[in-house]
């Protein structure tokens, strides 16, 4: 994993922006708990398979972006993608995440982590979820995940040996 | 590869800033007006993103109306005309009748009435929150949108402002858990509170005078109390009345008159002329 390398640069901005696009573009309203946190997803991606280039203001900015674009409480995904960012990091480190079962243990754990701190923030606010489809997007996240993986996996390339 | 091993002061840094943020933004959700110029001025920056989507909705809506056969568009005009025409004479009628007022008033001395005065806007194709019930639309301060501004759709009652931009404005529709109406019964002449569900199409009727005296299928229409919101503009009609034996309380789930899933222009009312922009004075 060491001598892998951006394909071009700004792949990260790319990835980061198109997860923004994609999680406030319209959806009709029966598939709406089923969006899957892709923002989150990204940037777990990014924590496992290129963690030198991985920064937490990244997840702050992304975060504000987020909150200001979804017009929650500001600073509720910029907290939440920060311990994303940080767990996922962490376990890697820890587990060494080689299958994809691996892969699926940490985003499973790191996705509910930001969205247990959603939760919070938002029983804070007197802004609580009316039912229990707040968790379907933990599923539809996982199931996502080996598709997002494959693709963005072509973003990253072999270091050609000088 | 940079080393993870202990989070170095950055990361702690960060961390903290993080969980200050999000501590500065629960402590001043309450108190509006505490924090405006960050929200508003990172909400102009996301514009762009927001109108970027709504591009190709709008693009397709453009091209399916150039589509259109000549023949569906001079039925669809002739159609319009003829409601204009309807309405043209129902206008008449509601000048002699608002003129009538207007001497009454003056007689009686009371400050008369102000006309009210309506501006269209579009909802952006642009999804927000999963639970909360907002919208984004194409008019702001620019246009002399503001703040608890209400926004009618057809015959009904939308929501209002809950937050501005020059260029774009955040509407809560009245089926958000935070938002609430003051309603009145249309056969019995009650007052209720029609308390957003949190779910597409549906409020719930909250501080009403007397259970027995609420039926299925009765129509609430805004009472006009506190005098935000207009009066008699249609609200919802009660479904059912659910009681729930365990905290013995019973909920009155009732359905909106307006469809909000096919909603894609409301109507933004001034009802102060003050605030009005020129052009449509």
């Amino acid at each position: 994993m060491e001598n892998l390398t951006l394909r071009f640069t700004g792949a990260i901005l790319l990835t980061y922006f198109i997860a923004i696009v994609l999680s406030i573009s319209h959806l009709p309203t029966a598939l709406q708990a089923w969006r899957p946190e892709w923002v989150a997803l990204v940037m777990i991606h990014w924590a496992i398979f290129f963690p030198k280039k991985t920064r937490y203001w990244h997840a702050m900015v992304v975060g504000l972006f987020l909150d200001s674009l979804l017009g929650s409480v500001l600073g509720q995904h910029a907290l939440g993608l920060l311990i994303v960012q940080f767990s996922a990091i962490r376990l890697t480190e820890r587990i060494l995440p080689k299958t994809l079962l691996q892969h699926l243990f940490i985003v499973a754990l790191t996705v509910s982590y930001y969205l247990l701190i959603n939760l919070w923030v938002r029983s804070l606010t007197q802004d609580n979820p009316t039912d229990w489809s707040y968790w379907f997007t933990l599923l539809s996240s996982l199931i996502i995940w080996p598709i997002l993986h494959a693709l963005m996996k072509n973003l990253q390339v072999k270091r050609r040996e000088l | 590869m940079r080393s993870h091993d202990s989070p170095s002061s950055n990361a702690k840094i960060i961390l903290f800033l993080g969980f200050s943020l999000a501590a500065l933004g629960i402590i001043t959700n309450d108190h509006k007006g505490k924090i405006p110029a960050l929200r508003t001025s990172m909400n102009i920056v996301t514009y762009p993103v927001k109108a970027m989507i709504n591009m190709p909705y709008s693009a397709s809506s453009n091209i399916a109306e150039f589509l259109t056969s000549h023949q569906n568009l001079s039925k669809e005009n002739d159609e319009l005309r003829r409601t204009v025409n309807i309405y043209a004479a129902r206008d008449q009628q509601y000048r002699s009748i608002a003129s009538q007022n207007k001497n009454l008033t003056k007689a009686l001395d009371i400050s008369s009435q102000l006309d009210d005065r309506y501006l269209l806007a579009k909802i952006l194709a642009v999804d927000t929150d999963n639970f909360r019930h907002t919208v984004n639309i194409d008019k702001g301060t620019n246009d002399q949108a503001f703040e608890g501004q209400i926004a009618l759709y057809g015959k009904s009652i939308y929501g209002q402002i809950i937050r501005t931009t020059p260029y774009s404005s955040e509407l809560i529709r009245i089926t958000d858990p935070n938002h609430a109406i003051p309603v009145q019964n249309v056969r019995t002449g009650d007052h209720a509170l029609a308390v957003g569900a949190g779910r597409t199409n549906r409020v719930y009727l909250e501080q009403f005078d007397e259970l027995e005296n609420i039926r299925a299928g009765d129509l609430y229409v805004s009472s006009g109390l506190g005098t935000l919101f207009p009066t008699d503009f249609p609200v919802a009609i009660v479904k059912e009345k659910h009681y729930n034996p365990a905290d013995s309380m019973t909920t009155i789930s009732a359905n909106t008159v307006a469809d909000f899933n096919k909603v894609r222009e409301v109507l933004l009312i001034w009802r102060d002329t003050k605030k009005l922009p020129k052009e449509i004075k």
